[in-house]
């Protein structure tokens, strides 16, 4: 009895280390603590790819309940959607509260995605359209579907350029603090908005972008807001960014301001004239 | 006279060696490569060949008009090597309808006859390569074209995957390359029919392909040459030439031709949207 349990515990070990050594074979499996990420030659995560949200963000970062959609359409409806902003609620100023309202209900007129403007940043990475990073160690430019937009992110220690400028995209600095990249962006104008639900900054919005891995094919996107003329302190966003993994996936074209009906000259208001 | 008789014998001395490239992927320069061993054609490009995209077959009387217009320098690059006229070989019902763009651009009666760019629309290839400058990025598997102009991208896969179904009609075509010694050949398809060539109107259909070659000539040229072929436009395919050289490293800055734009507006009499 007492010489058998040696040998059952010895037996017991080997077990493990067996079971240890086939699950460390497996590709990615190294444990929760890291999960496998894809890397460049420099080491740094390689966030290049073709990404998308599944969120309905574009219509509201705020909680939404489902609705009919502001267009002769309305059963197509917008889709209910728990916010992306951290702790609920936008932070505005009580003037800037009010102004949101006006937006929300004049937005058919008043949403610069009614012209297929370029839509701003952090909006244009949760509008419902891929988009593809690409990526050297020193600059990262990222694509997207959505109105052949391009943001050019400078990964090489250089500053932002002196403003005033205003940039419907801003100016984006980036920097790699571990494994994630942060970026600054800033030299915003005030003509976009965060979403169609009226949501707005002005052109004092400062952004830090962090983009991290949770697995090699899921990216957390957090940006936080600054902008002490819109709102009473800075607030952050939080979502998650899907690699689209369908074969042969490519970015197509989505020149909404090329469509009849909203370039100018083909508009309901301009007809007749 | 002299400077003419030069000219002459540069273009003799210049067009055959142009067309042999084309043909054999001559190796007369051997490039730098990338880790993956393809040539190295990273950086900062754009024309040096005097090409206005006010219009590719450069009659006398557009260069003037193209200087009045826009103040620009009179263009004295000929875009068109082939036919050796430098002029597009329409089929005739089309050459009508490129005189009829010609004749109403200044005032076209509807904006659809309004140069497309003008309008802020993609330029398409290959007007993009002859507007303004471009960064080129590289990858094993692709490459990507950043023209500042208008944010205009292009990703080039090399990774031998199909081209997108017929079904599908892109503004900037839909681009599959490979490497023939040091010339990178791309494939462009998928085009939609709304593009043109200039701002007089030269046009082509969606069935239009392309076939360009990217030639390296040296470290800071390439020699840019687009085949186009669109049987229901054109009676033959015909060349399209551009000189690309390196310029220094440089950040581009946003290009947001659309927002704002009022060249509609003008040209329609339509009132200006109230400023906000």
């Amino acid at each position: 009895m007492h010489r058998r349990r040696p040998r059952r515990a010895a037996r017991a070990t080997a077990v493990l280390v067996f079971v240890f050594a086939f699950l460390h074979a497996l590709p990615g499996a190294q444990g929760p603590a890291e999960p496998a990420i894809p890397r460049g030659a420099d080491g740094r995560p390689d966030l290049s790819g073709i990404w998308q949200v599944m969120n309905g963000a574009a219509w509201n970062i705020e909680d939404q309940n489902a609705a009919p959609a502001p267009h002769s359409a309305p059963w197509l409806g917008i889709p209910a959607n728990r916010g992306v902003v951290e702790g609920g609620d936008i932070p505005y100023q009580p003037w800037a509260r009010t102004k949101r309202e006006e937006n929300y209900k004049n937005r058919l007129r008043l949403d610069p995605e009614v012209n297929c403007y370029l839509p701003g940043v952090p909006r244009l990475t949760y509008m419902p359209f891929p988009f593809q990073i690409v990526q050297t160690p020193t600059y990262i430019a990222v694509l997207y579907e959505y109105v052949h937009a391009v943001r050019h992110l400078y990964v090489d220690g250089s500053a932002h350029p002196e403003g005033p400028i205003e940039w419907w995209l801003g100016d984006s600095r980036a920097r790699w603090e571990g494994d994630t990249l942060v970026v600054s962006v800033r030299h915003f104008n005030a003509d976009t908005w965060f979403d169609r639900a009226g949501n707005f900054h002005s052109e004092e919005m400062q952004l830090t972008e962090r983009y991290s891995f949770v697995d090699r094919d899921t990216i957390r996107y957090e940006v936080r807001v600054e902008d002490p003329k819109v709102f009473t302190r800075p607030w952050t966003m939080s979502m998650l960014l899907y690699r689209r993994k369908e074969p042969n996936v490519q970015l197509l074209e989505h020149e909404c301001y090329a469509f009849d009906g909203v370039a100018v000259g083909t508009r309901p208001q301009d007809r007749g004239r | 006279m002299r400077n003419r008789c030069v000219g002459v014998l540069v273009a003799a001395v210049l067009l055959p060696a142009l067309a042999a490239g084309q043909e054999g992927g001559e190796k007369r320069w051997d490039p730098p490569r990338t880790r993956d061993g393809q040539p190295d054609i990273q950086g900062y490009w754009s024309q040096r060949s005097d090409i206005t995209t006010y219009s590719i077959q450069a009659g006398l009387e557009d260069r003037a008009e193209h200087v009045s217009i826009g103040g620009q320098n009179p263009q004295k690059g000929r875009p068109i090597i082939d036919p050796a006229d430098g002029m597009i070989p329409y089929q005739p019902w089309a050459a009508e309808k490129a005189k009829m763009h010609h004749a109403v651009h200044r005032k076209p009666p509807s904006p659809d006859l309004l140069d497309p760019v003008s309008r802020c629309f993609l330029e398409g290839v290959p007007r993009i390569v002859y507007q303004g400058n471009m960064r080129v990025l590289q990858f094993p598997t692709y490459i990507v074209l950043l023209h500042e102009f208008g944010h205009h991208h292009r990703v080039i896969y090399l990774d031998g995957r199909p081209h997108v179904p017929d079904k599908l009609k892109l503004w900037m075509g839909d681009s599959r390359g490979r490497w023939e010694g040091s010339t990178l050949v791309v494939d462009v398809t998928n085009h939609n029919d709304r593009t043109w060539f200039d701002i007089v109107g030269s046009f082509h259909s969606d069935a239009m392909r392309i076939t360009e070659r990217w030639t390296f000539t040296g470290t800071d040229r390439l020699d840019y040459v687009a085949t186009i072929d669109d049987p229901t436009v054109y009676t033959k395919p015909w060349k399209l030439h551009v000189q690309l050289g390196r310029n220094k490293p440089e950040e581009q800055y946003e290009s947001a031709i659309c927002e704002g734009n009022k060249a509609v507006h003008v040209a329609f009499g339509l009132p200006f949207e109230d400023q906000k």
